[in-house]
């Protein structure tokens, strides 16, 4: 919507408020003069219905009973009409007020009048009661500048004029002071400008909250990364999931529910990113004159020759998936967007790897599309003549391309319990090929924000509280709708309940248990029966569940779905079947923004999302690890054997044999998105929700131009003019008594006695003291309640008492930091001083006779030492070489002696030998002289 | 490194100085006057006082022509030991222009009459409101302020501070809920309070209170 400009404070001023300054009504009021007010009073001036301007101004001339007659202020021409075709005008003094709760008359030309004269002087934002209205302005309005980030900073919503930033602001600050989360909620239709100020919120939170301050302590440089991140998620989410379609140059075509993190002392920790129901036929196949996401123009445009022949790319008019071959968005560079988005990739941390590899997976959806088959002549068949895109496609997704053209033409089927394979029509190859191109871009989208996610995932810190902002397609309605239509008016359907509950319900029921005084009023806005037709699981079962049962049906088809659906909700107060032939709607539902016809072609097909579970698993094993990492969950898709081959007509016909046992093993489009919804809604159910209404002012994307009843239809859909009337009947603003007592004693110092007293009684007394008119407030079981605008009031009158103490306070503080910094200064004196001494007695001594004669000797004093020194030494070397000897004789002795000892053993053996032969001599001879006896005895 | 006496010298030249004050002096010129007539002032600090914030003074002249910036005035004044508001200095210097204050100077000779001006000054504010004050931004009525409040209100209201000042000031005070005690150490003594004055935000506080206790 805008991007920075030069230009001095007071001329951005101007185009934040309407003349006057900022402030209230009547501050702006001087320039309307006196003769204004006189004229509007003489000729009583009222709103009449106009064809051209939606309402025209004109005077009374007579009133009759029922009847009025008006002269139109333009032309001069004198009408007729009913009492309540006329709608009072405002005096001129609430000209372009800043909030619509405070006009006197509250009527739809009012707040149409209103927002046109603020829409032409640029006033793009204005309030109506409890939200803020946003006009798309269609150019760039210099409000958008780090100054005017800095001027609402710290401020209330009551001090400036409205703005974005003063949304974020008073979300941030009730965050920080109630430490309850809060949500941001930006609806309304395509090209109403609800993503860019997401972006702005975004940047006011990373501006206000961002941890990292420029040359402060503590904190470091890595900090300021995150809120760098936080700023570059957007234009690359933007990148893939935007395009530029009829109604918008910069269409989001998904989804996005943003959760800032902060920590208590209030600094961002982190933030995450969900996304919903990205449009991912859009990169198949466009409408005329719309575009498929950026990122693929932007490759073709921007990547550079060696790239180009990576990634094997061709040019844009040779892609049978872009439709419309190059279509330029005027304004826009896509090679200049193309270096943006990988700058922002570098930024977030992507490694060159992971961006190469999106960019080929990109390049390989483009290569699916030109796959083409032939019927094969005499039977069904389908064949592939030439395989140059298959090649291609196999090279950048890293499969064999035999087995992939296998998967393709003729697929292994389980039919009962067994595997057949199963030639495929050209039809159904078709649309095989379709649906991989879609899901492998859905699976590029989702792992893209995982990763976003995973840089953003900071835990270093704790988070305490969060912000989210959700960016969500508003209702749409066309001639005829179908499945992505139903679930976005779904969607809104739920969160407009959330709205109708938080402002209306909720409001009402609040005032009844606190006992207050009130005619509980039906606005007539509770959609729950819409909801319900939709969502509703049984009894009777509602759109979706009939279309999941359908799913699993044999012999279904989007006709048996939709007579099942008139049987079942036919007497649905929202439910409306026409009666018309076939070929227009098959059914309408009346969504709170207005009647939508559906048709139910191919709802069985897209809620089921039926995958070739051939080709799927080749991807799974992938050579390319990316590749392969983004099909690794590929259980729970829905395969081809849940198909059935086409018997009946059509490219795929449902309900193959055998399928009761499927149910529940893998999950349908509707199935998963419904509970993706639930989670977001309880979500949001707990925050504080700020609404921002964008506002689509034409068709033309023309600056400067408000078409009145287009902009009436978003603000009766909106519930615009009911949230004002709440706002100015009921009591918006309400404090418990704990909180009131503890925040605005200080503007009652005498009220309340010393001794305790219960919260009420000290309430009662506290407002008696502070003299507010009856009408203003009411006291309930625990809490005041106020009228719009009174606490803002009190809040005012607290921050002047207060002043006074946080000046002493300030002056206090100053005070110590100057003591502070005094006591360092001193410090560094002192120290230069013990310096200086040094210096000065170095400088003294200098040239002392004395002092150079030490200095001279000094040295030498170390060699008379090492003399010393030497001697030591040698004496211990002595000493060693003395213990060396002793220890080299020890051993030699104790050789000698071992050799000795040798020696000696052997003697003695020897001697004992001897002996022996000694005995065994004396034995001998002892034998032989008793032989001798004998002998001579004989004889 | 071992600093003679100097270091001392502000917790001592802080003390005196808040002393006088109760004494009965004759108030200087009227409020309502845009400029204060300095002249008529009776400076009575003794002749070692002088000395300390003559030295004090000399700190602050970065030129070396014995005087000060306008825009530092404030700061000598609080080295001091005095806290006064922004607007009482411009008041003091006749509410002069922003160049004004980066360009003019004073000499010490008519610094001192300002300083005895500001010890002289009447405090409306007192103890108690003081208090109240703080208890205004304690939620849950137990002693602490949440630091990020603190921050939002010192950075919004009054005589607003700069980021760089919040940050000075808060460094270190916050513990892991985002909290500042302020109440914490109220029974600290006199001897401690000069060791930690530097140190912690909790005692600076209290100093802070019975800074005011003084005046009362």
């Amino acid at each position: 919507m805008s991007r920075p400009t030069g230009g001095s404070v007071n001329d951005i001023a101007r185009f934040l408020s309407s003349g006057g300054g900022p402030g209230s009504p009547t501050s702006s009021s001087s320039v309307f003069s006196a003769a204004s007010q006189a004229d509007w009073a003489a000729k009583r001036l009222v709103w009449v219905p106009s064809e051209k301007h939606g309402f025209e101004s004109a005077s009374i001339r007579e009133e009759r009973g029922d009847e009025v007659d008006v002269v139109l202020t333009d032309c001069q021409v004198k009408v007729t009409l009913s009492r309540e075709e006329v709608q009072r005008m405002n005096p001129p003094r609430f000209s372009k007020v800043e909030d619509m709760a405070d006009l006197t008359c509250l009527n739809e030309a009012s707040v149409l009048h209103n927002l046109r004269e603020r829409y032409y002087s640029g006033l793009i934002y204005t309030y109506s009661g409890l939200f803020c209205v946003v006009v798309n302005p269609y150019k760039n309005l210099p409000i958008y500048t780090e100054s005017i980030v800095e001027m609402y900073r710290g401020k209330k919503r009551h001090e400036m004029p409205p703005h974005i930033y003063a949304i974020s602001e008073a979300a941030y600050r009730s965050m920080l002071q109630d430490r309850e989360d809060q949500s941001i909620l930006c609806t309304g239709e395509s090209g109403a400008g609800k993503t860019e100020n997401t972006k702005k919120v975004i940047q006011y939170l990373a501006h206000v909250a961002s941890s990292h301050k420029s040359g402060s302590l503590g904190r470091n440089k890595e900090a300021g990364e995150l809120e760098r991140q936080l700023l570059q998620a957007n234009p690359i989410l933007e990148a893939f999931g935007n395009a530029k379609t009829v109604k918008n140059d910069n269409s989001s075509r998904f989804g996005k529910f943003i959760r800032i993190n902060f920590d208590v002392a209030g600094y961002i920790v982190g933030a995450n990113i969900e996304t919903y129901l990205l449009e991912k036929s859009r990169a198949i196949r466009q409408a005329k004159d719309e575009r498929t996401f950026h990122i693929f123009y932007q490759l073709l445009c921007g990547a550079t020759e060696e790239t180009r022949a990576d990634l094997l790319l061709g040019n844009a008019d040779q892609y049978r998936f872009l439709t419309g071959g190059s279509i330029p968005v005027p304004g826009q560079s896509d090679s200049e967007n193309f270096t943006q988005t990988m700058d922002s990739m570098a930024i977030m941390g992507f490694t060159a790897e992971e961006s190469l590899s999106m960019l080929k997976v990109i390049s390989a959806v483009l290569q699916f599309g030109n796959i083409s088959f032939t019927k094969e002549k005499n039977h069904d068949q389908a064949s592939m003549p030439d395989n140059t895109a298959a090649q291609k496609l196999c090279h950048l997704l890293g499969i064999n391309v035999l087995e992939f053209t296998r998967a393709i033409l003729t697929p292994r089927i389980k039919v009962g319990r067994e595997y057949v394979q199963k030639a495929q029509t050209k039809e159904q190859a078709d649309f095989a090929i379709e649906a991989l191109a879609k899901a492998t871009y859905e699976r590029l989208f989702r792992w893209l924000v995982h990763r976003i996610n995973r840089a953003l995932d900071r835990r270093q810190r704790q988070g305490a509280s969060f912000i989210g902002i959700l960016d969500i397609a508003g209702f749409e309605i066309f001639q005829l709708n179908s499945f992505e239509q139903l679930c976005i008016n779904y969607t809104n359907e739920k969160l407009q309940q959330l709205f109708n509950h938080t402002m209306f319900i909720l409001e009402q029921e609040e005032y009844q248990r606190e006992g207050i005084d009130w005619n509980f009023i039906d606005f007539g806005l509770d959609l729950q029966p819409c909801i319900d037709l939709i969502e509703r699981p049984t009894h009777p079962p509602g759109v979706l569940a009939l279309l999941d049962e359908e799913c699993w049906f044999p012999r279904a088809t989007d006709r048996t779905f939709v007579e099942k659906l008139s049987a079942e909700q036919g007497n649905h107060p929202k439910f409306f079947k026409s009666k018309q032939p076939r070929g227009e709607a098959d059914f309408s539902i009346i969504h709170y923004a207005g009647k939508v016809d559906y048709k139910a072609n191919d709802w069985l097909v897209k809620n089921m999302d039926p995958l070739n579970d051939n080709v799927a698993s080749l991807l799974h094993q992938s050579s390319d690890h990316f590749v392969s990492e983004l099909w690794k969950e590929v259980d729970r898709i829905v395969g081809l054997d849940q198909v059935s081959s086409g018997e009946s007509s059509g490219p795929v016909a449902f309900g193959a044999a055998g399928l009761k046992t499927k149910k529940g093993m893998f999950r349908t489009v509707g199935q998963l998105y419904k509970e993706s919804l639930t989670k977001l809604m309880a979500t949001l159910r707990n925050t504080n929700p700020n609404f921002l209404r964008c506002i689509i002012p034409n068709h033309e994307k023309r600056a400067g131009k408000l078409a009145p009843h287009l902009v009436l239809d978003q603000l009766r859909c909106n519930g615009v003019l009911e949230g004002i009337r709440i706002c100015r009947q009921g009591f918006p603003n309400r404090i418990p008594f704990q909180e009131f007592r503890q925040r605005y004693e200080i503007l009652t110092p005498n009220a309340i006695p010393r001794t305790f007293m219960d919260g009420k009684q000290a309430s009662e007394l506290m407002i008696s003291a502070l003299e507010l008119d009856h009408n203003l407030f009411r006291v309930g079981q625990s809490k005041v309640f106020f009228r719009a605008g009174v606490l803002a009031h009190l809040e005012e009158e607290r921050d002047l008492k207060i002043t006074d103490t946080i000046i002493r306070f300030q002056s206090a503080a100053r005070g110590f930091l100057a003591r502070k910094a005094f006591f360092k200064k001193q410090q560094q004196l002192s120290a230069l001083r013990v310096m200086q001494r040094n210096c000065h007695a170095y400088l003294k001594l200098r040239n002392w006779q004395w002092w150079r004669l030490f200095t001279k000797v000094k040295p030498l004093l170390q060699v008379t030492r090492q003399d010393e020194e030497i001697q030591v030494r040698e004496a211990e070397l002595q000493k060693a070489k003395d213990k060396l000897t002793r220890l080299i004789l020890k051993l030699f002795l104790d050789l000698k002696t071992r050799a000795l000892e040798e020696e000696k053993n052997g003697l003695m053996e020897k001697l004992e030998e001897d002996e022996e032969r000694a005995k065994e001599m004396s034995r001998q001879i002892q034998t032989l002289s008793q032989q001798v006896k004998q002998k001579s005895r004989r004889d | 490194m071992a600093p003679k006496k100097d270091p001392k010298a502000p917790a001592k030249k802080a003390e005196p100085a808040p002393a006088p004050a109760p004494a009965p002096e004759p108030a200087p010129a009227p409020a309502a006057a845009p400029a204060i007539d300095l002249s008529a002032v009776k400076v009575e600090f003794s002749p070692d006082q002088v000395e300390d914030y003559r030295e004090a003074f000399g700190l602050f002249d970065r030129v070396g022509d014995n005087k000060v910036a306008y825009n530092q005035i404030a700061d000598i004044m609080r080295a001091l030991g005095q806290n006064p508001t922004n607007k009482e200095v411009n008041k003091l210097l006749g509410n002069p222009s922003a160049d004004d204050m980066a360009s003019k100077r004073v000499e010490f000779e008519m610094f001192l009459p300002m300083l005895q001006t500001i010890i002289n000054s009447p405090n409306k504010a007192g103890f108690e409101d003081y208090v109240e004050g703080l208890r205004v931004f304690d939620k849950e009525g137990n002693g602490t302020v949440m630091g990020a409040e603190l921050r939002i209100v010192l950075s919004t209201l009054g005589e607003k501070m700069t980021e760089a000042e919040i940050d000075a000031l808060m460094a270190g005070q916050e513990d892991e809920n985002g909290c500042v005690n302020y109440e914490g150490e109220s029974s600290i003594n006199k001897e401690q309070f000069k060791k930690q004055e530097l140190t912690l935000l909790g005692p600076f506080l209290t100093k802070y209170v019975t800074f005011y206790c003084k005046l009362l």
